[in-house]
């Protein structure tokens, strides 16, 4: 009781106050650092997360501004400079039609880009919904959805792909995002399922029950922050696998066709010039590969930044 | 008594108001376990994990529950807040507070019940603490849930608690993460999330188990304190006859699912009557007592998939008796003792006989068999 009390008086002692009282009444004043804080300390330190984040933000610019200013500059054709050298205003030189292809680059990046990150919502937000249910009810519900999970999986996905997409209309950049997305929430769905299986049993989500806590309430403040490590692991790998799947789709021609640009039908037209022209398939190609591994390493550090009990270290 | 928890926590005090008459007579009790049966329905075979268990917890009482790993301690406790998962459920019995059955609520009610009414702090404060949300966030969402305040106002509320728990310069602690708090904070943020929402009732289940013993030590003072301090009973569930001694005015001992004695604290430790109780007394250690072994009790816990016949003890008591092999009856041995051993209150071997024809034994334990209340 005393000790209680004394405490309390403690505290009552204002921070800023010039206070006389004992060594052992000494506050701390070290700042508490915050939630965002820490994490952005952890992120930090992975070096290639940054690095990853970096380019993926110029990435991330370029893609969305340069279509921007330069309009309809992408699809324009030019028949006097077919093939020509690269110049200040086209610093990838033109295409078989006289494009620009720097600035066909770009838009075939913001394409690709819008493709993968609204794909993924649609992976995360199907994804967590069916493996929180599942993870968390158990049962037979958990049966019913992990069987039908499996039925998914065990779809060949690139027909079904290509099936919706010949169905529902060729070219249209949302009907490419729901195809992917709807058939590329499975894996998504395994690892939250996983994790809530095992947070279900955790003694925070037993005694958030005991405070009274309902399921809505548990599942949504308690195990789904809990469970952010794979989701964001999910969505990483939803977004390269996004990006690459609508480039072999525009490859085979079922995705985004000219004139519109993406980095896979940049890769189909460059096809053809692969002995005469083979800088081509390097462009689009580069791209893809830096976007599909820089969203990775993005992935990596964000799910370490973003879980509290990983250390600061170093 | 109903009007006591209304003056102190309105909402509380309505509905007890618009409810069911309490179904007992003495409206001392804050909660009547009444022949409380949990069973886990596993594939080896029924586990009667809790057995037909009866007590009752008065107002502001503290009520220490013993028994070795496995006795029904914990079930007990989570059947109260109907916490049992499958394949455990809870077969029979009541569970009353002010008039309801908490086994009959609607699982909406029953959320209101836990925090509000009954916490429960738990033996692992390593693990029962949400690792991804400070310490604060943590309180400050149990007194949201149940007071419905502003998050400004629980999280003064949370500091506040903090203070009260004991753990210094709070308001920059609050802040932290339950992995920046050593384990002894960390059960007093346990225990301020559990009392912050001032409830009657306090489940403690092994509260210091995981603690060293100084840190239990400041623990147990802590939980005494709170108890004056917010008027609340305290159901400690506990293997430690220290903690017993030092926090509770009532005891239950609790031997493979079943209850086999109970009375006031000095009774239990001045004169035990079961025999097993007697074996746990003696078998804690004492200072500056000079002995080549420590005495145990004999055998191990039956398994629960194949209890013995009659009484559950026989094969470690000292004291077996023919008559053992007949379910003893739970009977008061002296006032406010019960005690479910065939022994007289003097410890005398009862007078059916030594070896009664079952038939007897059977109707002494009919006629033996009072209802305890």
């Amino acid at each position: 009781m005393e000790r209680v009390e004394l405490n309390r008086e403690g505290l009552v002692l204002p921070a800023t106050a010039p206070n006389v009282a004992a060594d052992h009444e000494e506050i701390d004043r070290t700042p508490v650092r915050t939630y965002w804080q820490l994490a952005r300390q952890r992120f930090v330190q992975h070096r290639l997360a940054v690095i990853a984040l970096v380019v993926l933000v110029v990435l991330v610019a370029l893609a969305y501004i340069v279509p921007l200013v330069t309009g309809p500059l992408f699809g324009r054709t030019n028949l006097a400079k077919i093939d020509a050298p690269a110049t200040l205003e086209a610093p990838l030189g033109y295409d078989e039609l006289g494009r620009n292809t720097a600035v066909r680059l770009m838009k075939a990046t913001q394409t690709s880009l819008t493709i993968g990150f609204a794909a993924v919502l649609i992976i995360v937000g199907v994804g967590s919904l069916v493996g929180s249910i599942a993870g968390y009810m158990g049962g037979i519900v958990d049966n019913l959805l992990m069987r039908f999970v499996d039925i998914v999986l065990s779809l060949p996905v690139l027909f079904i792909i290509l099936m919706i997409v010949a169905l529902f209309g060729a070219g249209n950049v949302w009907v490419v995002i729901i195809a992917i997305g709807i058939t590329g929430w499975t894996l998504a769905a395994r690892l939250i399922r996983a994790e809530f299986l095992a947070l279900r049993e955790a003694d925070f989500v037993q005694a958030a029950r005991a405070l009274g806590a309902g399921h809505r309430r548990i599942v949504l403040r308690h195990m789904l922050p809990a469970a952010m490590a794979p989701l964001v692991v999910a969505a990483a790998l939803g977004v390269a696998d996004s990006v690459i799947t609508e480039a072999a789709l525009s490859f085979l021609g079922f995705g985004i066709s000219s004139p519109e640009a993406s980095l896979g039908n940049m890769l189909t037209n460059a096809q053809e010039y692969f002995y005469s022209a083979p800088i081509r398939a390097v462009y689009p190609g580069l791209v893809l590969v830096l976007i599909v591994l820089c969203a990775s390493f993005l992935g990596d550090g964000l799910r370490d930044a973003l879980d509290p009990r990983q250390r600061i270290g170093k | 008594m109903t009007a006591g928890a209304g003056t102190r926590r309105g909402r509380a005090g309505v509905r007890t108001a618009r409810g069911v008459p309490p179904a007992s007579g003495d409206g001392a009790n804050l909660l009547e376990l009444r022949g409380l049966r949990t069973h886990f329905f596993t594939r080896d075979g029924t586990v009667k994990a809790v057995d037909g268990v009866t007590f009752e917890i008065g107002n502001g009482e503290t009520i220490g529950v013993v028994g070795e790993s496995g006795c029904g301690k914990s079930i007990t406790a989570m059947s109260i807040m109907r916490l049992i998962e499958r394949p455990g459920q809870i077969v029979a019995g009541n569970v009353v507070m002010h008039g309801r059955d908490l086994l009959k609520l609607s699982d909406e009610q029953m959320r209101d019940v836990r925090g509000n009414q009954i916490s429960m702090i738990f033996q692992e404060p390593m693990t029962s603490l949400n690792p991804v949300y400070t310490c604060g966030d943590q309180i400050a969402e149990a007194v949201q849930l149940h007071e419905g305040v502003s998050r400004r106002q629980a999280w003064s509320r949370a500091v506040e608690m903090l203070q009260q728990v004991g753990i210094p310069d709070a308001k920059r602690r609050a802040g932290e993460f339950p992995h920046q708090m050593s384990g002894g904070m960390r059960q007093r943020v346990m225990i301020a999330m559990a009392l912050s929402t001032n409830p009657e009732l306090l489940i403690a289940d092994e509260p210091t188990t995981a603690l060293d013993v100084t840190i239990q030590a400041q623990i147990l003072e802590l939980m005494k304190a709170l108890r004056e301090r917010n008027k609340m009973a305290i159901m400690l569930i506990t293997h430690d006859l220290g903690v017993v001694a030092e926090m509770a005015d009532q005891v239950v001992v609790m031997y493979a699912g079943k209850v086999v004695e109970r009375s006031d604290v000095t009774t239990v430790f001045e004169r035990p009557h079961h025999p097993y109780t007697e074996g746990l007394l003696r078998s804690i250690p004492r200072l500056g007592e000079r002995r080549a072994r420590l005495e145990v009790i004999r055998g191990v816990v039956p398994n629960p998939l194949n209890l013995p016949t009659g009484c559950l003890f026989k094969r470690r008591c000292p004291y077996r008796m023919p008559i053992c092999d007949t379910a003893p009856p739970f009977q008061e041995v002296r006032p406010g003792q019960y005690s479910r051993c065939w022994l007289t209150p003097e410890h005398e071997p009862p007078t059916v006989g030594l070896s009664p024809a079952p038939e007897v034994a059977e109707e002494e334990a009919e006629r033996l068999t009072v209802a305890p209340r």
